[in-house]
């Protein structure tokens, strides 16, 4: 079973180069999703070892996240990763989040930021007290998705599941979609706990009302 | 009755200007006839002003007939900016797939 990481990246030049080489040992092919940065990550994946799509601009996270899952179905995958470019997630962790894959007991596998890892004390206070509590009590109400990580970019999916999940959104709103889309399909998920180390604060309280607005607008254009 | 007859004066100006980007082909039919009713309605609407005082009287708004003809327009603008913003989100829907379609070009 081929399995491809997919990572999308934009203005990640100085961290690039880094996670390609963690994560290249531990997957058939890494894909980087070059997402119209104006820096050199491009070409520093390229040199890495890294398949580089490009994106001639900047359409977000979600939208590069779907060119490479395409590009990977289309390549034969078995198995695809979603990563970070920012070198925040541990590569180490990879082989917990395909393991369910691998032996059959779920379809996708989200990392955890809030399962018992102790590298995640680390994350900002706001965050994990307000942010992350108020997303997840929005997924149970709106979704009934009970998921300890409403917001974690680290997941795997089979090609099965990739090529069920459908998701519309091109910013960070893709999350929650994923998660709603792997439930409207039945898919079997499941969560493992990952490490994360802290460099920026990520999502800000701002960052989580666009995401909640761009999937209400989603509603009416759907 | 002044105000009224420079608020026709004003929109004689637009459908003049209308008329004009018609004739020049500027404009679509569809626009064109859209704009038409729009300023049409506005010059029914002044020239019936006291009857639209007398209407929204009976209705029981406690305004003149030109304040809550603001109301309405102001919650017309308000939908025409959501229309607008669905619009913006289908555009970028279909740029994004365009870019995708080219990222995986070759490949």
């Amino acid at each position: 079973m081929k399995i491809f990481c997919v990572i999308p990246a934009y203005n990640e030049a100085e961290n690039i180069v880094k996670v390609i080489e963690q994560v290249k040992p531990l997957v058939n092919e890494v894909v980087v999703v070059d997402d119209g940065s104006t820096d050199q990550t491009g070409a520093l994946a390229e040199q890495a070892g890294a398949k580089v799509l490009r994106h001639i601009i900047n359409c977000g996270q979600g939208a590069a996240l779907r060119t490479g899952n395409e590009y990977s179905l289309i390549n034969g995958a078995g198995i695809i990763v979603h990563f970070d470019a920012d070198g925040q997630f541990s590569s180490r962790d990879i082989r917990q989040v395909i393991a369910p894959i691998i032996n059959g007991s779920a379809q996708v596998v989200y990392g955890s930021r809030f399962l018992n890892k102790p590298g995640n004390l680390e994350m900002p206070f706001l965050k994990k007290r307000l942010l992350m509590p108020l997303a997840r009590m929005a997924n149970r109400v709106f979704y009934k998705i009970n998921l300890t990580d409403p917001q974690s970019g680290f997941r795997a999916m089979s090609a099965f599941a990739a090529k069920k999940v459908c998701w519309g959104q091109d910013r960070m709103a893709h999350c929650s979609e994923i998660m709603i889309e792997v439930k409207k399909n039945n898919l079997s998920a499941a969560e493992v706990p990952i490490t994360v180390i802290y460099r920026r604060f990520g999502q800000s309280f701002s960052g989580g009302l666009k995401i909640i607005r761009d999937l209400l607008l989603a509603k009416f254009i759907n | 009755m002044l105000q009224q007859i420079t608020a026709l004066i004003i929109i004689a100006f637009f459908l003049a200007k209308l008329y004009w980007q018609k004739q020049k082909n500027q404009i679509g039919i569809n626009e064109f006839v859209f704009w038409l009713i729009f300023w049409l309605l506005a010059a029914l609407l002044i020239i019936g002003l006291k009857f639209i005082d007398r209407l929204v009287a009976y209705l029981g708004f406690s305004g003149t007939g030109i304040e809550v003809l603001l109301y309405l327009s102001v919650a017309a603008l308000f939908y025409f900016v959501f229309r607008l913003r669905l619009k913006l989100e289908k555009i970028e829907k279909d740029i994004s797939k365009l870019v995708k379609s080219l990222a995986l070009k070759d490949k």
